[in-house]
């Protein structure tokens, strides 16, 4: 990358604001995360609140009277908008920035050996869009009418003006998650472009670290896929805007309409593989991270590359099962049963080569390593809940129900949490020179790991009892009432599951100002990312790497005196 | 044997029991459902015993050495692949088995004959709409039988089939009490099939957002015996159209809608 221009006007709008180092990229990519990640964990308390104690005053410390002016109780209407802005920002403007938009900009040029990512300014026009997505959001919690309410899914024809919701904020809703993939897919080509273009000579596709992988098998999905919902989000748009009728049919529309159903398939066709683009990079990152705390190689690093390889093909033809109840042909159900059950295979596979990494590994219960193991927990309940919904006949029942809510918050939200914990906890020292607090991130860590295990095992609990989702108040239906105290318990542990997220948070401001100052290399990891001193400089590598390893010689015993050899090193005595 | 091991080591991973199930065929989803219970229940347990034996057993303390092994040979591929396979048989293959059995035998094996009985069915913001074909048989004739909103009669013992499509939005017709769901969608007739094993008055809800007022989508099923339905069924109002040939929905009185209903479609 001979192209980098070091600027010799380092002005703060330059260096921290409208800068093209990837670094700093990656950082306002994890700040904005998070922020939004505090927004809409914000909306799912108040989610809780109501389905606890149905139509009671939200209390102040929920913010009461902001929520709500002076009655203070959340109504249907504004129950509505909470579920659907607390998916939509999680999805989209919390996880999707923490992993994809932090680490993949962080992490990529750094582990490969690249001075910075193919396209610089493209990196910083992703930023920037993506930040603009985000302000489109925002404003739409400022009209007359209220944000979006149709779901995260927003289906049509309720999400068009036809069915009933009030206001634009189904149209902000649409456009800002249109900007927002226009946003991804500068980042994932990018990303895309960098791995294959720029490593490092001797970086063979095989030595390239596993977080490296999975980031890249996200953004390859991401340059597939959110070209298919972006189309599908522009002809929802005309629909709620300009009146035509891709989404429309029956008594609702003119002549014969179009088909609700296309969007579904629209929807999922992309919807799925996302899920997929959510968790990879987790998977990725778990894959090194076992290593590094092991002191031991990954165990069967190809065949897990392979696997995750093989589920992102695979993820792509499996989205009708989130349709089962819609009347498709049988032959569809049962084709996308049998393709969606295949998936199993390639994640029992590389599920087994993490459990192999630990065996005979010598295990260091760092906070990166805890967030890891927590991260095999959580996916194994969250990977096999799914067999329920995988299957026509189960999901028939459990379909729409708290179940997949409890599922998919296991796989989505829990494993994407402790993989983004794990990351932060681990590359803290090279983003901002300081350790964090370990005894806070291990207290941290405990009180995430057991109330949010209460509270979505006692959702998929709910699910099977037969609550079904999206209910304003559970008081309504005779056969929910069971479920009330239960309801009352996953809320209480929620607010707790809250309350550890500040001490997170605390944490993460503290330690950078407060915190211990880091050694170079604080993990004695093998990777290209920790071989230079803090602050990293714009460009990375003063002379580009030859890497002779792959990322995972942990305790070689051709390598004297240290259970780690840098990527760099020669092992042995060839030399 | 199976059935009763499946059953102890069950019992309630879920801490609750789902709705009384009242269904001719509910009971082939809780089996599918118990089943794989029982292997998640397993394979996670072997996780977890393995995760507490490493943290144990390989704790930096205890073993300060990790030994060095790639596991990448020929015999360590031939174990992982054998472990995806072994997950694939065990639990896949079963449930899928099963699964497709239940779709053939019973859930999308419609059933025929004379003592079916037919209803069809419209969901709207927020209330269900529920028509019978009255005494010739034969939906969008003057004598179909259209009883108050959200009041559903079916006779015990006898199948049901019933066509779903929708006035405004998509909703999801919702049996919790027989395991099944079918969506309404605008532009499409859906249908599904159930047949009641006891008597009783249950809810049935809409599982699809649908609006504000989604929360509220209840309606209320009465299960009783066959003379008791046709005394009801008698009881009831047919339906006062003046026009039998123009069919489609009609302005609404009130919110409710007048004139709806649809040809029975013959399934293949």
């Amino acid at each position: 990358m001979e192209g980098i221009k070091m600027s010799s006007s380092k002005s703060i709008m330059s260096t921290h604001i409208f800068s093209t180092d990837h670094k700093t990229i990656g950082k306002q990519f994890l700040f904005l995360g998070i922020f939004f990640l505090l927004f809409g964990g914000f909306q799912a308390m108040l989610i809780r609140w109501q389905l606890a104690y149905p139509e009671q005053p939200v209390p102040w410390w929920l913010f009461g009277s902001i929520v709500n002016g002076e009655a203070g109780m959340i109504t249907p209407d504004v129950y509505n908008q909470l579920f659907t802005m607390h998916g939509t920002i999680m999805i989209f403007w919390a996880i999707t920035p923490l992993l994809i938009g932090a680490f993949g900009n962080f992490l990529i040029p750094l582990q490969i050996g690249a001075k910075d990512m193919a396209f610089p300014t493209l990196n910083m026009l992703s930023f920037w869009t993506f930040f603009l997505s985000g302000v489109v959001l925002l404003v739409s919690y400022f009209l007359p009418l209220g944000v979006a309410s149709g779901g995260w899914t927003s289906y049509p024809p309720l999400s068009l003006p036809a069915g009933g919701i009030p206001g634009l904020g189904q149209a902000f809703w649409t456009l800002s998650i249109t900007l927002m993939g226009v946003a991804t897919m500068m980042g994932a080509i990018n990303y895309v472009i960098t791995v294959i273009r720029l490593r490092a000579p001797g970086m063979t596709y095989f030595r390239m670290p596993l977080s490296v992988w999975g980031l890249w098998l996200t953004s390859i999905l991401n340059v597939i896929f959110v070209p298919v919902i972006a189309a599908g989000l522009i002809m929802l748009l005309i629909d709620q805007l300009l009146g035509t009728q891709f989404f429309l049919a029956g008594r609702l529309a003119a002549g014969g309409g179009g088909d609700p159903l296309l969007f579904q398939h629209v929807f999922w066709i992309f919807g799925h593989p996302e899920v997929y683009i959510l968790i990879l990079p987790v998977w990725g990152i778990v894959s090194e991270l076992l290593s590094v705390f092991s002191r031991k190689p990954a165990f069967g690093a190809k065949i897990t590359v392979i696997c995750m390889s093989t589920i992102v093909v695979l993820s792509s033809v499996v989205w009708g099962h989130h349709m089962y109840t819609t009347g498709m042909s049988p032959l569809l159900g049962k084709t996308f049963m049998f393709l969606t059950l295949l998936i199993s295979i390639p994640s029992s596979i590389f599920f087994f080569n993490w459990l192999a990494t630990l065996w005979r590994g010598s295990l260091h219960f760092d906070p990166p390593m805890l967030h890891t193991m927590a991260v095999i927990w959580v996916f194994a309940i969250g990977g096999l809940t799914g067999l329920y919904n995988a299957t026509v006949t189960a999901d028939i029942y459990l379909h729409d129900t708290m179940f997949v809510v409890g599922h998919f918050h296991y796989t989505m939200a829990a494993s994407v949490l402790f993989g983004g914990y794990a990351a932060i906890a681990y590359w803290y020292s090279r983003m901002f020179g300081r350790m964090l607090n370990p005894l806070l991130s291990k207290i941290h860590f405990w009180g995430t790991f057991i109330t949010i295990n209460l509270v979505f095992f006692n959702m998929m609990a709910t699910g099977y009892a037969g609550q079904h989702r999206r209910l304003y108040n559970i008081g309504e239906f005779e056969f929910l009432q069971p479920l009330a105290d239960m309801n009352i318990f996953i809320t209480i542990m929620a607010f707790f599951l809250g309350a550890f997220q500040i001490l997170f948070l605390y944490n993460f401001i503290h330690s950078m100002v407060k915190g211990k100052v880091a050694e170079n290399n604080p993990w004695k990891s093998n990777t290209l990312e920790w071989t230079m001193d803090y602050p990293i400089p714009h460009g990375n590598f003063s002379t580009i790497p030859v890497v002779v390893n792959g990322p995972h010689e942990y305790s070689n015993p051709d390598v004297k005196d240290a259970d780690w050899v840098c990527q760099t090193v020669k092992i042995g005595n060839e030399s | 044997m199976m059935k009763k091991i499946i059953k102890t080591m069950t019992g309630g991973i879920w801490l609750v029991d789902p709705p009384k199930d009242i269904s001719l065929n509910g009971y082939r989803i809780d089996n599918v459902i118990q089943y794989t219970d029982f292997v998640i229940t397993l394979y996670f347990g072997i996780v977890v015993v393995s995760l507490i034996f490493f943290i144990w057993r390989y704790n930096a303390r205890k073993h300060p050495h990790a030994v060095y092994d790639l596991g990448n040979t020929k015999k360590h591929r031939y174990l992982t692949v054998a472990m995806g396979l072994l997950v694939f048989f065990s639990i896949d293959v079963v449930i899928e088995s099963m699964a497709f059995k239940d779709l053939k035998e019973a859930f999308w094996k419609f059933p025929k004959g004379e003592d079916v009985v037919r209803i069809e069915i419209m969901p709207q913001q927020y209330a269900w709409n529920i028509r019978y074909p009255g005494d010739d048989d034969i939906f969008g004739t003057n004598d179909d039988i259209v009883p108050p909103q959200n009041i559903l009669h079916i006779p015990v013992n006898t199948p049901i089939v019933v066509q779903l499509t929708t006035y405004d939005v998509i909703h999801s017709f919702y049996l919790p009490n027989f395991r099944y769901k079918q969506d309404a969608t605008p532009g499409m007739v859906t249908a599904m099939w159930f047949q009641a094993k006891e008597t009783g008055d249950y809810e049935f809800a809409c599982a699809e957002l649908c609006g504000n007022s989604h929360f509220k989508m209840k309606g209320f099923l009465t299960v009783e015996s066959k003379d008791e339905f046709d005394n009801w069924i008698v009881a009831q109002e047919p339906e006062v159209t003046d026009d039998d040939d123009d069919w489609g929905f009609e302005e609404e009185d009130e919110g409710v809608p007048t004139k709806w209903g649809w040809q029975w479609k013959e399934l293949k």
